[in-house]
């Protein structure tokens, strides 16, 4: 069984969406409560949220970009840069306690006090842009994990596995030039999908060309595709490249029963990807994954698909 | 959506004492298609494409095809030799649906534009058309393309719009298309959001089928 860190705290619940927003706190409750229901709490390493330093957050985005968004949150704004951004006066705080929790749990993982994590945080990031929030994002958790490992912990190859539903165009285009970090998306089709980036052609440019991978997928086509697309790209990328940590963009919303999508993912289908990226992690990387949670709203699903995903990094979900 | 703001203003053209290798040259280093060839006072006198270059030189397979004696005797051709005299042009009062519509009918990659004095201001391609195209369907922007299977009667693309207004959502585009089911449309709001699920639902409620857009270009629609 593998050591494995769970980070949740409470406070990640005060980023306030208001009525009618997908992206509510109810959704991490549902995660929360479908890993401890299953009794999984007591075979976990629990990390509760800290503040991420302004540094690290710096790595990734403008220094204009961030006082802007804390301004936003201090003056009461309710949107910030686009309709689908909703804030309140505790969203700047939030976005940098998931910040700060995801950076503890690289530290754990890299000092071997676990193998690896589930970082169930709000709000998610891959959308976030150098200068924009975008799709519910402000920070981009992710890409900063990645600039944390290779500084701080000397990292010299991060591998990025994005299969939350929508393509992570912010994580994308953060990385599109830098072959030290390779970012794979699986996700819906652009013509069909938010945020209408991540086609196949996308593949980096620069010194980064083909360090970039895009699998996008049409509406209906389900385990089958995915199976496909992560056998044929994905490993194929990895067997050469060779991570020496990867990071998950989880997101749980290509599910049949999230309406935020037409993909049509089995509870099995995510299974198997979770395997798939575990069973990577061992043969490249020393077992070192980092989950961090992007998207997945449907709050009837989440409770399973959560604690399949925690069992799966435990080693004792199902083969 | 005149051609006037489409087109290319910078025209790269060619002289037609110019040798077929200089036309050849010139199009690669610019990644362009077509060159136009103007007289003095700037009229159009001619056009030359990619294509007329390439049936004019010898078969590249060829060794030595463009290099020493063969060369030599191409380099005595000239543009005006090989170059259509006379060729198709567009008024900068043309619209891009003009412009689509005669490209269509003459199967021509490009379009010399020109003043009422036949003076060359501009050129538009089917690059310059794509992305105008790519303007118009609002796609590089972020956002969703739900579609949405209407009856064809009068006011429902309001009530639709009043929906997706209601939501505060911003319109990318919205194209309405001929459906298979006789009697119905197919309409195709690109909206510039991710949170559809409140409004897919309230189409729903509203009687509204949709569509997963890839089964709408599945089906033949004739």
């Amino acid at each position: 069984m593998n050591k494995t860190g769970f980070l949740y705290d409470k406070k990640y619940l005060l980023h306030d969406t208001g009525p009618y927003h997908p992206e509510v706190p109810a959704r991490l409750k549902a995660i929360y409560s479908g890993i401890k229901d299953a009794n999984l709490l007591s075979m976990l390493t629990l990390i509760s949220a800290s503040s991420a330093d302004l540094k690290w957050i710096e790595t990734v985005h403008e220094r204009d970009y961030i006082n802007r968004f804390k301004e936003a949150c201090l003056a009461g704004k309710k949107i910030f840069d686009s309709q689908d951004n909703q804030i309140c006066p505790e969203t700047y705080d939030t976005a940098l306690l998931a910040v700060g929790g995801i950076l503890d749990t690289i530290d754990l993982i890299m000092k071997n006090k676990i193998d690896n994590a589930f970082c169930a945080v709000r709000p998610p990031g891959h959308h976030a842009e150098i200068n924009k929030a975008m799709g519910f994002c402000y920070f981009n958790n992710v890409a900063i994990a990645a600039r944390y490992l290779q500084k701080e912990w000397d990292i010299k190859k991060v591998g990025i596995v994005d299969f939350d539903v929508h393509h992570g165009n912010g994580t994308q285009h953060i990385f599109e030039q830098d072959p030290s970090v390779f970012y794979y998306s699986i996700h819906q089709h652009p013509s069909f999908g938010y945020p209408g980036t991540g086609r196949e052609f996308e593949k980096g440019s620069g010194p980064g060309y083909e360090f970039t991978l895009n699998s996008p997928v049409l509406p209906d086509k389900g385990d089958s595709e995915y199976k496909k697309l992560f056998e044929n790209n994905l490993f194929v990328a990895f067997k050469t490249f060779k991570p020496e940590v990867i990071i998950a963009s989880t997101g749980f919303d290509a599910h049949v029963d999230d309406d935020m999508s037409n993909i049509k993912l089995s509870t099995e289908g995510f299974s198997w990807i979770m395997e798939k990226i575990v069973e990577m992690a061992s043969s490249y990387s020393n077992g070192r994954l980092i989950s961090v949670l992007e998207g997945g709203y449907s709050l009837k699903r989440l409770p399973e698909l959560a604690k399949n995903h925690v069992e799966i990094l435990l080693g004792t979900g199902t083969k | 959506m005149f051609v006037s703001q489409s087109m290319t203003r910078d025209v790269i053209t060619i002289d037609k004492d110019a040798n077929i290798f200089e036309a050849k040259d010139k199009m690669a280093k610019h990644r362009i298609r077509h060159l136009p060839i103007v007289a003095k006072d700037n009229r159009i006198i001619g056009i030359v494409s990619d294509r007329d270059i390439r049936s004019a030189l010898p078969c590249s397979l060829l060794k030595d095809y463009d290099t020493g004696k063969a060369r030599e005797k191409l380099l005595d051709f000239k543009i005006k030799d090989i170059m259509i005299i006379d060729p198709f042009t567009v008024s900068l009062s043309y619209t891009i649906q003009d412009a689509l519509m005669l490209m269509q009918k003459t199967r021509v990659g490009a379009f010399p534009v020109v003043d009422e004095q036949g003076r060359i201001k501009g050129i538009i391609s089917t690059r310059d058309l794509l992305r105008s195209f790519i303007n118009v369907l609002g796609i590089e922007e972020p956002g969703t393309l739900l579609c949405i299977i209407v009856e064809e009667k009068i006011g429902q693309l309001k009530k639709i719009v009043d929906v997706i207004t209601e939501e505060n959502i911003s319109f990318g585009s919205v194209l309405v298309a001929r459906c298979w089911d006789e009697g119905k449309r197919a309409v195709f709001p690109y909206l510039l959001t991710k949170n559809v699920s409140r409004v897919k639902s309230k189409l729903k409620k509203m009687g509204y089928s949709l569509l997963d857009p890839t089964e709408w270009y599945i089906d033949d629609v004739s």
